[in-house]
């Protein structure tokens, strides 16, 4: 189900304001970052039940002793205790008890189905414990929701994934208990099965995710799912339903991301078309973009189908790139993505570039298409800006001049000859050397492009970057002066 | 380009990318860099294929954004600040460490400190004119010559055109007619170039340049430097032999170790010059580095030298200088 309205109104009717929210959530944001730096990013989610309020917490329903008790108020004494599970104190209380979890398992496991929906919503709430000892007490239910996933209940396959999902990250030994029991095989046969089932689709895909992140997925994990029939689904998953939102698409598209940036050699997703989808789907992305139409959470799709793109085409052999590729619209598409989401998520303008720079490293025609549909001018535009952003835009220009001479005359012409005036001149010293090489390859295309630069008074930059205090950056001033620049110095004045 | 154009090309109907002879690796301006690489040619940018692991640093932030959706703290970009930022610029002359966030900020640090400068004294002068101007009074010993018999020394108002026999009637002259302060920072008579004591007290009046060599002895920097500096007041010089690249390049032969011949090459700079003609007359303008010898710190130790306003050690940002 597509959480993110549901997401608003909750910190809405949570009565905090906006800015406390916001406060919450940069401090949130800072902890993330340093878990990710130490290679501990991961989360659980938890499936809220719609129309419930804040469950009270009562230790007689938490230590389960109600539940113990046969009778027909068992379902309700279940109900109670779910909800009292949201509690972290009452987890504790509860999985302290004696069998407590072979309680919860037989009831899991038993004749009734409200209760085996009940008992699986109470190891879901256990499971996004973040706590050391709690989740892990979940393990002994494992064989069963895998069982599960096979079902056709809706909300209950939804909890028994979910829980699977929160599990998984819990330590290696889980993830080699859940492999042993065979969870790839699993959730392969349920997403196909379920495959119109958008819900269980998405939960799916998280899970998976979750598998799929772990350190050593590439040595384990990762040959087990390209083995399976899960690629191909993920693939026919990417493109969003209209009605129900963008969240299995997300799902499924993150995993594909795992799977990409692991492998150095991609080749059986690129077999299985995942290049050409990737790219199609960004090309629609691109379009509902330029027209106007940012749907909120967008960016949750295009930043991994961006990585997956990157990534597969730093393993597409040149000749195949026509066929992976498909529409060269691709590149507006990127320019779109590039304009749009410069001032609101630059990270993703960045890997927008980077993709671009992928697509012109070897392919003539791409570069030849940058330059026919007139983007170049909009990709200068974005030379001033910094954080990898007009690192990666130079290259993608460099990558043009580089395929032939008239390119150079055309992107001297469109301005970039004067837009390194100002590159040349940046703080960071690799665009500084980029510039550097870029000028070089406009001035050794045709007399017109070195004229140019000698009348703006380019000699005098040049001379200038004789006395940079990187010595590469010095002996590339040198060379160029006196095998390129002398000779029409003396023409031109 | 706008996004509404983005939108019509997007809508047009696919356009399916052809597989061209051209793509490969090399263009046609392979041929020219394969003859190229022979000669030392530095340049060697190659387009590259950029795969990027999971935890590489490019993807921090979308990682973040992912996590922070999972756990229900997502916020739409409507409510969010922009993190976008633009680039700096520096100067990146060697012991230069200035940083500026605009690029007018940068020319005109630049302009002031770096354009301007005379090879032989490394004494800054705001315009091309006063440098030369410079560069004629004090290092050229023709115009000692020539100015015993005629008026030599220019009026430093452009459009003025008046020649005074010696530098007081020209300091007299403007002070009485252009209005002009006694003590005019680029009109410094080369008697004033002297001992510690008179530099300190300049350096604190004004931001007037001392002559390397005073620095050189006191700080014990470069002695190669030294050597050209003492050499050229002393040598013979006409208005020709001006200091060009190629003689100090010379000069750097012998006593660098070639291999850090940076800056400065043996080549001929002017089209055409073989090594036995003299050079031909060029007013260096620029700012001529013996790093060879120099390592950055003592680069930078000279242009506190010569720029700081305060006591020794204390940096001080050039701008205030002037």
């Amino acid at each position: 189900m597509w959480r993110l309205n549901k997401v608003r109104h909750k910190a809405g009717r949570l009565g905090g304001s906006l800015e406390e929210f916001k406060l919450k959530k940069r401090e949130h944001e800072k902890a993330l970052r340093q878990a990710r730096r130490d290679r501990q990013l991961v989360s659980k989610r938890l499936l809220l039940n719609e129309d419930e309020d804040q469950p009270e917490v009562n230790m007689d329903t938490a230590s389960g002793e109600q539940v113990r008790q046969i009778g027909p108020e068992r379902e309700a004494h279940l109900k109670a205790l779910s909800k009292a599970l949201h509690d972290p104190t009452a987890q504790l209380t509860f999985i302290k008890q004696e069998n407590s979890m072979h309680l919860l398992v037989g009831l899991l496991t038993g004749s009734n189905a409200s209760c085996r929906l009940q008992a699986v919503r109470c190891l879901h709430e256990l499971s996004h414990s973040s706590h050391a000892n709690v989740a892990p007490a979940c393990l002994p239910a494992t064989p069963y929701l895998l069982t599960y996933l096979s079902g056709q209940s809706t909300k209950f396959t939804e909890l028994c994934l979910y829980t699977l999902g929160n599990l998984c990250p819990e330590s290696d030994a889980v993830k080699e208990k859940l492999l042993a029991q065979g969870i790839i095989p699993a959730l392969a046969s349920c997403i196909e099965n379920q495959r119109h089932n958008l819900a269980v689709v998405e939960a799916v895909g998280f899970t998976l995710s979750q598998l799929l992140q772990a350190k050593d997925a590439a040595a384990k994990i990762i040959p087990l799912v390209l083995a399976s029939s899960l690629p191909s689904h993920l693939l026919s998953v990417l493109t969003p339903d209209p009605k129900f939102g963008l969240a299995p698409a997300i799902e499924c598209a993150w995993c594909l991301h795992y799977l990409t940036c692991s492998m150095e050699d991609n080749r059986v997703l690129l077999a299985q078309g995942a290049l050409l989808k990737c790219s199609c789907l960004l090309v629609s992305l691109g379009a509902a973009v330029a027209e106007g139409n940012k749907e909120d959470g967008m960016e949750l799709l295009i930043c991994p189908l961006l990585r997956c793109m990157g990534n597969l085409l730093s393993s597409c052999p040149v000749e195949n790139l026509s066929t992976e590729v498909g529409d060269i619209h691709v590149v507006v598409a990127l320019c779109a993505l590039l304009q749009a989401y410069l001032q609101s998520q630059p990270a993703l303008a960045r890997e927008s570039a980077w993709v671009l720079n992928n697509l012109t490293a070897h392919s003539s025609a791409l570069c030849s298409a940058l330059l026919t549909l007139n983007l170049v001018p909009g990709l200068i535009q974005l030379l001033p800006f910094s954080q990898g952003i007009n690192t990666m835009i130079l290259r993608v220009l460099a990558n043009i001049a580089h395929k032939k001479k008239e390119f150079c005359v055309q992107l001297a012409h469109l301005g970039l000859l004067s837009a390194l005036y100002a590159t040349l001149k940046m703080a960071d010293q690799e665009m500084v050397t980029l510039s550097m090489d870029v000028l070089f390859m406009l001035v050794v295309s045709g007399p017109q492009v070195a004229e140019e630069f000698v009348k703006q008074g380019g000699l005098l930059l040049i001379e200038a970057i004789q006395y940079n205090s990187e010595g590469e950056i010095r002996r590339r001033a040198t060379y160029l002066l006196e095998h390129h620049l002398v000779d029409v110095e003396s023409a031109v004045f | 380009m706008l996004q509404p154009e983005l939108a019509r090309l997007l809508a047009g109907g696919q356009v399916l990318l052809k597989s061209c002879d051209e793509d490969c690796p090399s263009g046609d301006t392979h041929e020219l860099r394969q003859r190229e690489a022979d000669e030392g040619n530095p340049f060697n940018y190659t387009p590259q294929l950029i795969h990027l692991h999971k935890d590489h640093q490019l993807f921090e932030d979308g990682d973040i954004h992912r996590h922070m959706y999972l756990q229900d703290l997502y916020i739409s970009e409507a409510d969010d600040k922009t993190t976008l930022s633009v680039s700096e610029f520096a100067c990146h002359i060697s012991g230069c460490s200035a940083v500026f966030s605009t690029l007018e900020e940068y020319e005109h640090h630049y302009n002031s400190l770096h354009r301007h400068v005379c090879c032989s004294c490394r004494r800054s002068l705001p315009s091309a004119r006063l440098l030369d101007i410079h560069i004629q009074e004090w290092h050229d010993s023709l115009f000692n010559i020539l100015a015993q018999r005629q008026d030599m020394y220019q009026c430093l108002v452009e459009g003025c055109g008046q020649k005074f026999r010696t530098s007081k009637q020209r300091k007299d002259h403007l002070i009485r007619l252009h209005k002009y302060p006694p003590d005019f920072r680029f009109d410094k008579t080369k008697k004033d170039r002297g001992t510690r004591e008179t530099k300190r007290q300049l350096q604190h009046k004004d931001a007037a340049m001392e002559v390397v060599d005073d620095v050189c002895e006191s700080e014990g920097v470069c002695e190669v430097m030294c050597d050209v500096l003492s050499d050229q007041p002393e040598r013979g010089e006409s208005m020709e032999t001006h200091v060009s690249r190629d003689d100090e390049a010379a000069r750097m032969a012998e006593s660098a170790s070639a291999e850090e011949h940076a800056g400065l090459s043996a080549a001929a700079h002017s089209a055409g010059n073989t090594g036995t003609e003299p050079p031909k007359p060029r007013y260096s303008y620029r700012l001529v580095f013996k790093e060879v010898c120099c390592k950055p710190l003592d680069v930078f130790r000279l242009f506190l030298a010569q720029y700081c306003c305060t006591q020794r050690g204390h940096v001080v940002p050039f701008i205030r200088c002037f």
